[in-house]
């Protein structure tokens, strides 16, 4: 059973559609990548997902029943604005949080420990938010929002603000939970750290998904269109071969962008003939250029 | 209900250790004691104060000068003192007062155009104005002496002391005083009825505003900074809602004992305990009933009052829209304190008897006519049910738009938006 079921959800305001007939499948122990340019829709299902807002059509289910007060517990979310009191001490409202999902709180205040300590930031336990930095606040919240063993957690751009080490970090706990059976709906416009933790994803364009499905499956079926090639010297003539778009020389080689896949044997005999090759590679496309292509420049709104 | 007694819990243990609740508590707690105090402190001041010597010129007044000086010289702890030398020219009592030895003169001498028979017309020349009560002392000497002047002896002495005394001008309730006539006891209690349901309608004015802002501004921040979205996905509006709520009043209610200890701490200071005895006030002259139901009003206008806040809370997204928002429930609750403090000489009139009908005036205006003694028990029990209704009713209501005001944000939702959400949203 699916443990988060989207079916052709509609969301409107006013007159603008916010989210347009998503649907989308979340397993027990899967992380789901929802990416999209900013005013995509990607809070918006969110919000669906967690019951704080109605979609107009179509059907949420959880474990295959709708919406109810008892997932309530077993939720877990981080909202893209932190969502913290800025002037209580972490804990005492990480342990109010837990409280109101039901946990005891003694089980909460040994968890917050563990995570704090995990953290490395065990002396937050009793400041206020406003007196921690942003990458700091960000964990509290991280902590906030998994500190009640949740079994479907939501993460509006999780990873936003942090350093490479704390990303590393997070990275590392949403991988642990995921292979605890968590089920993790995650947003974020960092296109590697879909790659390395999805498996499933939705590009949202305006509330459409223009992109949907396996990763691996998805990248096979957008065609080849670089080619990198590290050579001893220098290689020419390269541009004239038939289905080559474009040449770029970088250090030690050439990276080059093919119309057509059939044109990258071609470059490979024109090269050998001339220098001794180190490197051959015809470059699978990354989400980051399939989303360039399909969301286009309005990425950068 | 656990959810509920963790709210209260939270609410409670995050606005109790703020600072500013401790400094603004403390700050008014040093306000009552100082208030307190201020007779006390008052007479310390002008106990200090020297006698004041008034010369008198008499002219050809001396007997008038004379009683003059008996009349005050006679009196024990004297703040005036009136010296009386029939021989002194306005020359020397003018060195005399150059020299500091007096403080004024006073001249008696015919009015202009009047016989020398007529009282005299009297003059006080000075560096610096009596004070009002030395005046007003001399005053009604000086028109003891006019009375006894003019009669000369024709009266006799128990016309005189007839002529001395005001009308007295005495009311007896029929009404009230079935079990016999109004007893100064009974115009006491009076009197300390309309004390306490004053006290209880500014205590009441106080609380709301506080309180009332505090929950308003709690609920925008909590929306303004999406935390709102966390809570209202683990526990449910109303339980939020009313949670704070019930947390604020208590979180009120501690503050208002903490100034009635202030208050009873300062008054049984032995300096300020023998003033109160002097009034002769009794705590059983308190009315147990007035006590009685305006606590109970008192209870449910804070609880109608404060759902009102919670609504418009969570319908602005910012604190500085806030101020605007609440204006009209801050508009209801003075004109509650005002109704009711503008009629405490008349609360039988139509306006009071109207309101104190009205859910958000009659904890202040029905409170009056109990003080006033003037309210059937049936008019007590329909104003608290309409009251208890309305706050059910406002409470569901504002509960709806609390669900649905947090999750609205940036532009004003349309009335279409605002009902169609309503209707969606389970609280």
């Amino acid at each position: 059973m699916k443990t988060l079921q989207l079916d052709k959800i509609v969301k409107q305001y006013g007159d603008k559609l916010a989210v347009n007939e998503l649907s989308l499948e979340v397993e027990e122990g899967e992380i789901y990548g929802l990416l999209g340019a900013n005013g995509a829709g990607k809070t918006t299902t969110m919000r669906m997902v967690l019951g704080l807002i109605y979609p107009d059509e179509g059907r949420i289910s959880y474990y295959g029943k709708p919406h109810s007060k008892e997932l309530e517990k077993i939720f877990g979310y981080l909202p893209e604005e932190r969502g913290l009191y800025p002037k209580v001490k972490v804990c005492d409202q990480l342990l109010y949080l837990a409280q109101l999902r039901g946990m005891s709180r003694k089980d909460a205040d040994a968890s917050l420990k563990k995570w704090l300590e995990r953290f490395q930031v065990p002396e937050n336990y009793s400041k206020k938010i406003e007196e921690l930095s942003k990458g700091n606040q960000q964990k509290i919240g991280f902590i906030a929002s998994i500190l009640h063993n949740p079994k479907i957690v939501i993460m509006d751009e999780a990873f936003s603000g942090l350093d490479p080490v704390n990303v590393e970090l997070m990275k590392e706990t949403v991988k642990e939970l995921r292979d605890q059976g968590t089920s993790i709906l995650f947003s974020t416009h960092r296109m590697e750290h879909v790659e390395e933790l999805c498996r499933n994803i939705t590009v949202l364009q305006k509330g459409q998904a223009v992109i949907q499905g396996n990763i691996r499956e998805l990248k096979s079926k957008f065609p080849r269109e670089k080619v990198m090639l590290r050579t001893s010297g220098d290689v020419a003539g390269l541009d004239s071969i038939a289905g080559v778009s474009g040449v770029e020389r970088i250090p030690d080689g050439y990276s080059i962008r093919i119309a057509d896949e059939s044109a990258a044997p071609h470059i490979l005999e024109t090269a050998m003939k001339q220098t001794a090759i180190q490197h051959f590679e015809v470059k699978e496309p990354t989400l980051n250029e399939i989303f360039i292509k399909v969301v286009g420049g309005e990425s950068n709104e | 209900m656990n959810s509920l007694k963790t709210v209260i819990g939270f609410t409670l243990r995050t606005k109790l250790l703020t600072k500013s609740f401790i400094i603004t508590t403390a700050i008014l707690v040093v306000l009552i004691s100082i208030g307190v105090n201020l007779p006390y402190i008052i007479s310390l001041f002008s106990k200090d104060e020297p006698v004041k010597k008034i010369g008198v010129l008499s002219g050809s007044y001396t007997t008038i000068s004379e009683s003059l000086s008996q009349a005050f010289n006679g009196q024990e702890n004297k703040d005036l003192q009136i010296i009386v030398d029939p021989n002194a020219t306005e020359g020397q009592l003018k060195t005399q007062l150059e020299n500091g030895e007096i403080n004024g003169y006073i001249k008696l001498e015919a009015a202009e155009g009047a016989s020398p028979e007529a009282f005299p017309s009297t003059v006080y020349y000075a560096n610096k104005d009596l004070g009002f009560t030395e005046q007003s002392a001399i005053t009604s000497v000086l028109s003891v002496l006019k009375t006894k002047w003019i009669a000369k002896d024709a009266l006799s002495d128990e016309q005189l002391a007839q002529l001395e005394q005001p009308v007295r001008f005495d009311t007896v309730n029929l009404k009230d005083s079935e079990e016999g006539p109004v007893s100064e006891a009974d115009d006491m209690r009076k009197m300390v009825s309309t004390f306490v349901v004053l006290a209880l309608i500014i205590l009441f004015f106080m609380t709301n505003m506080m309180t009332g802002n505090m929950i308003a501004a709690e609920v925008t921040q909590e929306k303004s900074s999406r935390i709102m979205e966390i809570l209202i996905t683990s526990v449910s509006p109303l339980a939020q809602m009313f949670g704070k709520i019930i947390g604020m009043f208590i979180l009120g209610l501690i503050q208002i004992i903490v100034f009635l200890l202030a208050a009873f701490v300062n008054l049984m200071l032995p300096h300020n305990a023998a003033a109160f005895k002097d009034i002769n006030f009794d705590i059983s002259m308190i009315d147990p009933n007035v006590v009685l139901l305006g606590i109970v009003f008192f209870i449910l206008g804070y609880f109608l009052y404060a759902t009102l806040f919670a609504a418009v809370g969570s319908i602005v997204s910012r604190t500085e829209d806030l101020g605007q928002a609440i204006m009209p429930i801050t508009m209801l609750s003075l004109a509650a304190f005002y109704i009711a403090s503008f009629s405490v000489s008349a609360p039988d009139s139509m306006l009071v008897k109207i309101s104190s009908f009205f859910p958000f005036f009659s904890p202040t205006t029905m409170l009056l006519r109990i003080g006033a003694g003037n309210y059937a028990a049936w008019e007590v029990i329909v104003s608290v049910l309409i009251l208890i209704v309305s706050i059910l009713a406002c409470g569901w209501l504002s509960a709806k738009i609390y669900r649905t005001g947090v999750l609205m944000y940036g532009k004003r939702p349309s009335w279409k938006e605002i009902r169609k959400a309503m209707k969606a949203y389970k609280i």
